[in-house]
């Protein structure tokens, strides 16, 4: 069995679908069996193989080809190594037309996709469509991924689509020696990460933001730290100024892995009221922490956060915002309970799953 | 029908959750003039009001079961209840009275919250359970009756039927939230579960609330609309169809002319309000008694096809006549009586007022009749748009960019509305959404203050229930589509919102049966052609009804109903509109733009479009439902 892997990137940059994508390349090396072969191409990252990809690979790993942004590279290197596989993972739906032209050069080929979030919560061009309904399966990160594509597209097989939650990586567990991070003593810590980018305006910093001046009333020493880059930042620390709240906000910028554990370990729980997280996999993070979250009644999240760890609110009600942090505070969640909730979304029952769709 | 209230709070004493729960139900008094009580118990108290419609000697609530376990308060009417008390009598309940509510309390004590699905009717009502000490609540399907609900600064939750008596618990802040004052002028009301003020929620249709010991609250849906398609249920042929149908719709009147007080109808001269109040004549043993509402303004009134309506089913008819100056005269109480602003519903308000002086305690209305039976132009003019939608999204991003800059431009509303379905809209569901708007985007945001502007397109242009209403719809044809958006937005948070606080404010029991959980059940699986000809309006229904409908008023157009608002505005309203939109008025709103909104009124009065009065009168309504007084 020769399985080829499409992905936007996996290296080039700490994106959420590059994260999971690298989980799938893991996955499938593993459970390939002797005599399997395992090809990867991947558009955006550069030739060559980036130093981190031996923790997400196996001997199985065949060819490995970084595209550099060349768009026409990747269509020969797919259809190239698309004649010899037996099936196909697409990571992102603007690359399934890629597959579906492979599988015009091999008709033994199955494709897959891997459905994530926003990217496919949209009517679909006719060659997208073609490319849907000539898909052997399409995996979906959560539910409302698959209702939305189902939503859009209702020509598709509702058999076809299976739910395939994301998963944590392994290496990124706690580690003993997690240091718990030296920030001014607060109660409670909250903590949010994500790309503060004006184009994912819809993640809720500014919520959190304007938030804050109501959950002061009740806790005067709550402190929001906020792990990110982006070109949003500018206008959320104006609306933090604004508001006179900028003295209980941390922006810290983007930070190494170590000080994001160090984040995780000593908040006392974690937000993000994003309207469109098609999964939201820093919650699952915050969770092998113990840490209880917070979300929004919208998208995936209601499927990975329940009230056993955490608390969900509507979109943009700042009232009930502050209400759900002040509550998370009065009504500690058991971070045993947290953890083990992150059990069922381990990397090992991933790899089950994935195997059972892919067969 | 009776106004219910309720505290949960183990941090407070009775007394003080009694003194809470004695103010609301004080408030809403005007729900039930029957009757009243209270009950405590654990960290809950009870209140309600009770308007006697069934068993009036009997019935008395709180009413709590016999072991003392079960104790409930309840707002509405279970039209079923004489079927199902046999079956609750062979599950070891002995019946004490012959009232509803008794028969609702012992469904729950026997099945739990499984009850809601046999139930029948309009409801809005709590349980308590000693046994669990936890406390549900749940409100019928299509959103009939209210129920509001709040946590309370410091710990607990109160609940009530009007928000007004929620306030007057004086626990709660009374701050209007921008975010809904926004999202009132995109949608002629703030769509639950959010309200106009901040902290105050609406429990959605077909929901139920559940509070367990801990007193952690839980809202979650226990009615969702039928599947589309249902092999074996629907009718193999048009004759067929209409046979069903009339057969449903002599049990739906037969259903909801249940009562042990006088029932009425209200004529409007309109196909629905007809064929209801041809029907109750029909199987009435008195003369059904029928109320219209007239207006001097000829164009506006539906006058004679009322009068030939009542005089074919030999009804006593009593016509009301609307004047502007009567309106203006009565827009304090009326503004009283609402608990979150609305540019619609007064002619409830009359109609109600009429009814309850002209002696009835019930009466029924046609509301709903255009939700399922394909009334409004949303149903012929949306699939149509949703045509052309694949073929615009080919057109290259400039120039799409380009002419929705042209429409936006234009002065008409039309265009405007236009633009915001081509900027907006991606599948019908979207233009479901979008086409009940009152205000354009464009509009709406530039009368929003800044702040509540950032909320507003936060929030985004769609209806903030998109998503969940799409999901419920998977597989469902574009008359369903269209149809369950009229049902759960603008019938749920603007017509039966409406018509259960004007009615209640007069002490009358409004009656919907086209709003009937049986009769949509039915209704829904049936295939689209036979509900609904876009060349000839409300077909099946006066095909069902041929023998009992005048033929001039089965074959007339549709009217559409409105008031005369465009005149009043410029007349005897004109006061009134001068004060809500003057500079002291407009500073109790400071999440509108108070230049623009006092020039959208100056443009009017000048003699802009008369179509736009509605938009002028939604936006008047809200300033002027800030203005109220702190304790109306």
């Amino acid at each position: 069995m020769r399985t080829l892997l499409l992905a936007p990137e996996l290296f080039l940059h700490e994106g959420g679908i590059a994260r999971i994508m690298r989980l799938y390349l893991k996955a499938l090396c593993e459970i390939a069996e002797p005599g399997d072969q395992v090809d990867c191409v991947v558009l955006n990252d550069e030739p060559g193989r980036d130093p981190r990809l031996e923790r997400y690979t196996t001997p199985r790993l065949g060819e490995y080809v970084g595209c550099a942004r060349g768009k026409r590279r990747f269509i020969t290197e797919t259809v190239r190594l698309g004649r010899r596989a037996d099936r196909l993972v697409c990571s992102h739906l603007h690359q399934l037309s890629v597959a579906w032209l492979a599988r015009r050069f091999n008709r033994d080929l199955r494709y897959f996709l891997v459905a994530h979030g926003i990217e496919v919560w949209r009517p679909y061009s006719l060659m997208e469509r073609r490319a849907l309904l000539g898909a052997h399966r399409i995996l979906c990160i959560s539910e409302y991924t698959r209702r939305q594509m189902l939503r859009f597209c209702p020509e598709l097989d509702p058999a076809r689509l299976i739910v395939v939650p994301n998963t944590l990586d392994p290496h990124f567990a706690p580690e003993l020696n997690d240091q718990v991070s030296t920030a001014p003593f607060a109660l409670p810590r909250i903590l949010t990460v994500g790309r503060l980018a004006s184009d994912d305006a819809y993640k809720g910093f500014d919520t959190l933001i304007e938030a804050m001046p109501l959950l002061r009333r009740e806790h005067p020493t709550a402190r929001l730290r906020v792990v990110g880059k982006g070109d949003d930042l500018p206008r959320l620390t104006a609306l933090a100024a604004r508001l006179g709240v900028s003295g209980s906000i941390d922006f810290l910028g983007p930070i190494s892995d170590e000080a994001l554990r160090a984040e995780y370990a000593a908040c006392d729980l974690f937000a993000l009221p994003s309207r469109k997280e098609g999964f939201g996999l820093v919650y699952l993070e915050a969770m092998t922490y113990g840490k209880p979250c917070l979300g929004a009644r919208a998208g995936g999240t209601p499927e990975v956060i329940n009230s056993a760890v955490g608390e969900l609110v509507d979109y943009g009600n700042l009232f009930d915002l502050a209400a759900a942090i002040a509550d998370l505070v009065r009504h500690p969640r058991d971070s045993e309970v947290v953890r083990r909730h992150v059990d069922s979304f381990a990397f090992p029952a991933f790899q089950r799953r994935l195997a059972a769709v892919l067969s | 029908m009776c106004g219910i209230a309720g505290f949960f709070s183990a941090t407070r004493s009775p007394a003080e959750r009694e003194a809470a729960v004695g103010r609301m139900v004080q408030r809403q008094a005007h729900r039930g003039p029957d009757d009243r009580g209270t009950f405590s118990a654990g960290p809950v108290t009870l209140g309600m009001c009770r308007l006697a419609i069934i068993d009036p000697a009997n019935g008395h609530q709180p009413m709590s079961s016999p072991d003392g376990r079960f104790t409930i308060v309840f707002n509405g009417a279970i039209y079923n209840y004489r079927e199902l008390q046999p079956s609750l009598t062979a599950g070891g309940w002995q019946f004490r009275t012959n009232c509803d509510t008794e028969v609702l309390l012992a469904a729950y004590a026997q099945h739990g919250p499984a009850c809601l699905k046999h139930l029948r009717g309009m409801f809005a009502f709590a349980v308590w359970d000693e046994r669990e000490r936890t406390l549900f609540a749940a409100r019928d399907p299509m959103g009939i009756k209210p129920l509001y609900h709040a946590r309370v600064p410091g710990g607990g939750i109160l609940f009530a039927s009007e928000i007004n008596a929620l306030l007057a618990s004086n626990l709660l802040p009374r701050e209007i939230d921008p975010a809904s004052a926004g999202e009132y002028l995109a949608w002629f009301s703030v769509p639950a579960p959010r309200t106009i003020y901040r902290g105050i929620a609406n429990l959605p249709p077909g929901h139920a609330l559940a509070i367990d010991a801990l007193g952690r609250a839980r809202t979650q849906s226990w009615w969702q609309l039928p599947p589309p398609v249902q092999p074996g249920r629907a009718a193999g042929n048009y004759q067929d169809f209409v046979h069903g149908l009339r057969h449903q719709l002599e049990d739906t009147i037969r259903a909801h002319r249940v009562a042990d007080v006088p029932v009425g109808a209200f004529l409007s001269g309109g196909m629905d309000s007809t064929v209801v109040a041809g029907l109750m004549a029909r199987g009435s043993r008195h003369r059904l008694k029928t109320f219209s509402l007239i207006f001097g303004e000829a164009e506006f009134s539906e006058q004679g096809p009322a009068r030939l309506a009542a005089e074919a089913f030999g009804t006593e008819h009593h016509e009301e006549l609307l004047t502007g100056s009567r309106v203006a005269a009565d827009l304090p109480r009326i503004l009283a009586s609402i608990d979150q602003p609305t540019g619609d519903g007064i002619n409830t308000w009359y109609a109600s007022q009429a009814a309850r002086q002209g002696g009835v305690t019930v009466a029924l209305s046609g509301l709903g009749g255009d939700e399922l039976f394909g009334g409004y132009p949303s149903f012929r003019d949306l699939p149509r748009l949703e045509k052309i939608l694949p073929w615009w999204r080919r057109v290259p991003g400039r120039v799409r960019g380009k002419i929705i800059a042209q429409l936006r431009a234009r002065p008409g509303a039309r265009a405007r509305k236009l633009a915001d379905f081509l900027a907006h809209a991606r599948d019908l569901h979207e233009l479901a959404s979008l086409q009940r708007r009152v205000l354009p985007e464009t509009a709406r945001l530039a009368l929003l203050s800044p702040d509540a502007r950032a909320q507003a397109q936060r929030l985004g242009p769609n209806h903030p229930m998109l998503e969940d209403f799409a999901f419920q719809l998977a597989g469902a044809d574009s008359f369903q589509v269209i149809s369950a958006w009229e049902l759960r937005t603008y019938m749920a948070d603007v017509l039966l919102r409406d018509s259960d606080v004007f009615s209640m404010a007069h002490s009358l029991e409004l009656r919907v049966p086209f709003v009937d959980r049986v009769l949509l059940e039915w209704l829904w699986p049936q295939p689209a052609w036979f509900k609904y000809d876009p060349r000839r309006s409300k077909r099946a229904l006066a095909d069902a009804t041929a023998d009992i409908v005048p033929a001039a008023i089965r074959l007339r157009r549709k009217q559409g109903f409105t008031l005369p608002f465009s005149k009043w505005m410029r007349g005897e309203l004109r006061p009134f509109l001068d004060e809500t939109f003057s500079r002291a008025s407009l500073a109790s709103c400071p999440w509108l733009e108070g230049g623009e909104a006092a020039q959208s009124w100056e443009a009017y009065k000048q003699g802009g479009d008369t179509r736009s009065w509605s938009r002028v009168w939604t936006l008047a309504m809200l300033i002027a439902f800030a203005n109220r007084g702190a304790a109306p």
